[in-house]
């Protein structure tokens, strides 16, 4: 039975010159698990907002076609009745979260519709969405992670049959990312629910989603079961979709026709170890990463220890006598899990926090005894939130500031330079926060590199990106090395780690647990266990063929791996 | 020298945004487990209306006294934040302070305290009440109080969607902030002059912070808004039933007479007592 019915919608925003939603018809069964992915703009939110009669009821525009939603036409029923069928969670979901405490946010809405048993519901929702015990925390003292369960829970509450998530995970670590998943799953599976997300890590979706549904230009390009639908190579990656490592790299096979045409592809690990069953490993060809010369210490942490104020109870320790060396020349990166103490680092360096203990030595000096104009020479720190990096109204202005403030003589001259290499020329008199996602990337790394620094610290510069876009700030990464010797980077994104550091330092517990070559880090399994951290899945995909195999991206698998 | 260094450097840690910022989470969201939290919001503003009003139309020392020692001892119990106390003792010391020299130099001499005095009292007092009013009772409650006694509902959502965004407004003017601070270059300190410059410089920068502050806010209250709609909170505006459902939290219990017989019980005590003498 089909929960959503979808006959030849369109939509256009007012004054918008073609429509985003083109001609959709589209049918979706009760107790579905369906992924949306499509190119950045190509009307996916928008669809999600049509389902949960925010389209037309709020946003207005031209609406045709017919949306029924449970039975409900969404052009004859009110955005109240429609909330209770839909629920919805935006990508910023912290703000959708309106009151301070945790019971109260998840019945809100409950309240809102005068249902009596208003706080039962509210607790059933946090309990199915795994916040029990945390009833009246206030929300500024959950992790990231918790709030987006708390958003989850303040749409559960209103027992919809349809949840809709937009990128439930872009900014989670994976433990955090799969207990939204598991979450998702249990309230799919146990409780029936109709579940939509719009997201782009395809190893999520092969794992737990049953259907993917592409669209491209505002129209759907086609619904499938997920499998197959991972499969069609060619068809994602024109939309920027990549699909699983282990898909892309059995379909390079098929191409050099080293596995059989008519062979499905595998899209998981699992499906994997069946199709590569006949290849073995050469490790012959394969070298590590390595620095060429430690190069001297540029960074030095001596037995620094942090804590900060918690509003309530005992202060939070974060470091507790960390010691650290960071070398001239290091592409080092930073992970851990949330809350790991990543940020925490990069702010000592800058000489923002103090330590409570210790030193925090920069060019073998106090960094908190240097003056912040010397400092920026040296180092410098791109927030993970480009937004809090734009103090002026257009990006010029914004990468010409701090040269204008030390009165360097050609100050336009290197701007403009800038803005052409990090190709921003075209937007330079635009506000920087009405960028797109990585255009305003962009734009906070070459605000970063203005001055010079002998070294670069870059909080996440991936997070939220899709992976065209994150594609071109690692291009943007490795053009850099031109600029900055030394270069940070604090991520939980592995792919990334692994095909650009030359240096790796895991983070748990206020401790450094490992630090070394990828090959060091990820060889030890229990260092990925006890910080919570996972290698891209292609490794893990060589791990289980072949334990001596250390393949950290498509190209070193299709190399190592050969037939007998 | 080293010392007085060191002092220095621990005033200006104190002063930090993130100690401005620990302090106000803390005056907010800190002391939700003590006695005054936990009284009825409609009890406590009564309270309120009483020790706020009353002492402005009296001039007895003895009553005065009895008032200010009572809000002390809520103050107290309100477990309010340091930085709060202190703005409170300095603003109301420079007010006095102020007063009596203006009347020494008027040729005014000792006798000039006592009534000075008593306007302390009674600035003093109404300021204590309200702190403990305001930040000893929780956001939540308190709306709902003011709601009972038949303020608008968006007044009372105002307050405590206000404490929703404080933590997150507060970290993100923090990180402007310090964006400034890293790319700025502000004058050098250490002269007089230089130090006066620094200071200007400093404030420059917190009043542009706005700015992109602003900016970044409404950015993000489009989702809040479409998310408020889906909450059904234009529905709950109109309907009194959920106006009943959210005053039917509030009870007055053992506690709230207690209290309200206490302070009655003192503040009569008072009166005899400026009877007798």
């Amino acid at each position: 039975m089909n929960i959503i019915e979808i006959e030849n919608l369109t939509f256009s925003y007012p004054a918008a010159g073609k429509p985003i939603l083109n001609n959709i018809s589209l049918q979706v069964e009760r107790g579905d698990f369906l992924a949306i992915v499509g190119n950045n703009g190509c009307g996916k939110s928008t669809f999600c907002k049509v389902l949960n009669g925010l389209i037309p009821h709020f946003i207005s525009g031209d609406f045709e076609g017919k949306v029924l939603v449970d039975g409900l036409n969404t052009l004859e029923s009110d955005v109240g009745t429609l909330a209770c069928k839909a629920g919805y969670v935006y990508q910023d979901f912290e703000n959708q979260i309106v009151r301070p405490t945790v019971l109260d946010d998840a019945s809100f809405a409950c309240l809102n519709y005068a249902m009596p048993d208003y706080r039962e519901r509210g607790k059933e929702a946090l309990t199915l969405c795994g916040l029990y015990g945390r009833e009246d925390d206030y929300i500024c003292q959950l992790s990231g992670g918790q709030t987006h369960l708390l958003a989850l829970a303040g749409a559960v509450s209103l027992r919809p049959d349809i949840l809709i998530l937009d990128e439930p995970i872009a900014q989670l670590d994976p433990g955090h990312a799969d207990r939204i998943y598991g979450v998702l799953r249990t309230l799919n599976e146990k409780h029936g629910k109709t579940i939509i997300v719009i997201e782009h890590h395809t190893e999520y979706i092969a794992d737990y989603c049953k259907h993917v549904m592409l669209m491209r230009e505002g129209g759907v390009a086609w619904k499938l079961p997920v499998r197959e639908a991972l499969r069609r190579v060619e068809e994602l990656r024109e939309c920027n979709i990549f699909p699983p490592q282990v898909t892309l790299a059995a379909h390079q096979m098929q191409r050099e026709k080293r596995i059989p045409a008519q062979r499905p592809l595998p899209t998981t690990v699992q499906e994997g170890k069946e199709a590569f069953c006949h290849l073995s490993y050469h490790a012959a060809a394969r070298r590590d990463k390595v620095r060429q010369t430690a190069g001297k210490a540029v960074v030095s942490f001596e037995h620094v220890s942090v804590s900060y104020r918690s509003v309530k109870g005992t202060d939070r320790v974060v470091f507790d006598g960390l010691d650290l060396e960071i070398c001239r020349g290091d592409r080092l990166a930073l992970i851990g899990s949330n809350g790991a103490g990543k940020s925490t680092m990069m702010k000592l360096m800058v000489g923002l926090l103090r330590p409570e203990t210790g030193t925090v030595m920069l060019d073998g000096e106090d960094v908190r005894k240097q003056k912040p104009e010397e400092l920026s020479q040296k180092i410098s720190l791109v927030y993970q939130n480009p937004e809090e990096m734009f103090i002026k109204d257009t990006v010029a202005a914004d990468i010409a500031y701090a040269m204008q403030a030390r009165n360097i003589k050609d100050y336009t001259k290197r701007t403009e330079r800038l803005l052409d290499r990090f190709h921003l020329t075209d937007f330079k008199d635009r506000d920087g926060r009405l960028l797109s996602g990585g255009q305003m990337r962009r734009a906070s790394l070459a605000i970063g590199v203005a001055l010079h620094p002998g070294i670069l610290l870059l909080d996440e510069p991936t997070a939220n990106l899709d992976i065209a876009t994150r594609k071109e700030i690692m291009r943007t990464l490795s053009e850099m090395e031109e600029i900055t010797e030394t270069v940070v980077i604090a991520t939980h994104d592995m792919q990334l780690v692994c095909e650009w550091a030359n240096r790796i330092v895991v983070l748990c517990g206020g401790k450094v647990i490992a630090d070394g070559t990828r090959d060091e880090i990820f060889k030890d399994r229990t260092v990925a266990k006890t910080a919570g951290i996972r290698p891209p899945e292609i490794f893990s995909m060589g791990q289980v063929l072949d334990n001596r195999a250390l393949c950290y991206t498509v190209d070193e698998f299709l190399q190592g791996f050969r037939e007998v | 020298m080293k010392t007085k260094k060191k002092l220095s450097e621990t005033i200006y840690d104190k002063f930090s945004i993130d100690f401005l910022r620990n302090q106000v989470l803390k005056n907010a969201y800190g002391n939700d487990d003590t006695v005054i939290a936990k009284l009825d919001p409609r009890i406590l503003l009564v309270w309120y209306l009483f020790i706020g009003l009353v002492p402005w139309f009296v001039d007895d020392i003895w009553f005065l006294m009895a008032c200010f020692l009572l809000v002390m001892v809520t103050t107290k119990l309100a477990r309010v934040a340091g930085l709060v106390l202190l703005l409170f003792v300095v603003g109301v010391f420079t007010q006095t302070g102020y007063l009596f020299v203006v009347s020494l130099f008027f040729g005014g001499d000792a006798s000039t305290v006592i009534p000075l005095l008593i306007l302390t009292l009674k600035v003093a007092t109404c300021s204590l009440a309200s702190i403990t009013v305001f930040s000893g009772l929780d956001p939540d409650r308190l709306s709902n109080g003011l709601m009972w006694y038949g303020c608008p509902e968006r007044l009372s959502f105002s307050i405590s969607y206000a404490y929703r965004i404080l933590p997150m407004l507060m970290e993100e003017f923090q990180n402007i902030l310090l964006s400034y601070r890293l790319r700025g270059n502000p004058p050098a300190s250490g002269t007089l002059v230089g130090n006066v410059r620094y200071l200007c410089y400093q404030v420059n920068i917190v009043m542009h912070s706005f700015y992109p502050l602003m900016l970044n806010t409404a950015k993000r209250s489009r989702t809040t808004v479409e998310a408020l709609e889906i909450k059904g909170y234009r529905y709950a505006a109109v309907n009194r039933e959920v106006k009943k459902m959210k005053l039917s939290t509030l009870k007055v219990t053992y506690t709230d007479l207690l209290f309200l017989a206490v302070s009655f019980l003192w503040i009569a005590l008072s009166v005899l007592a400026s009877a007798l003498f």
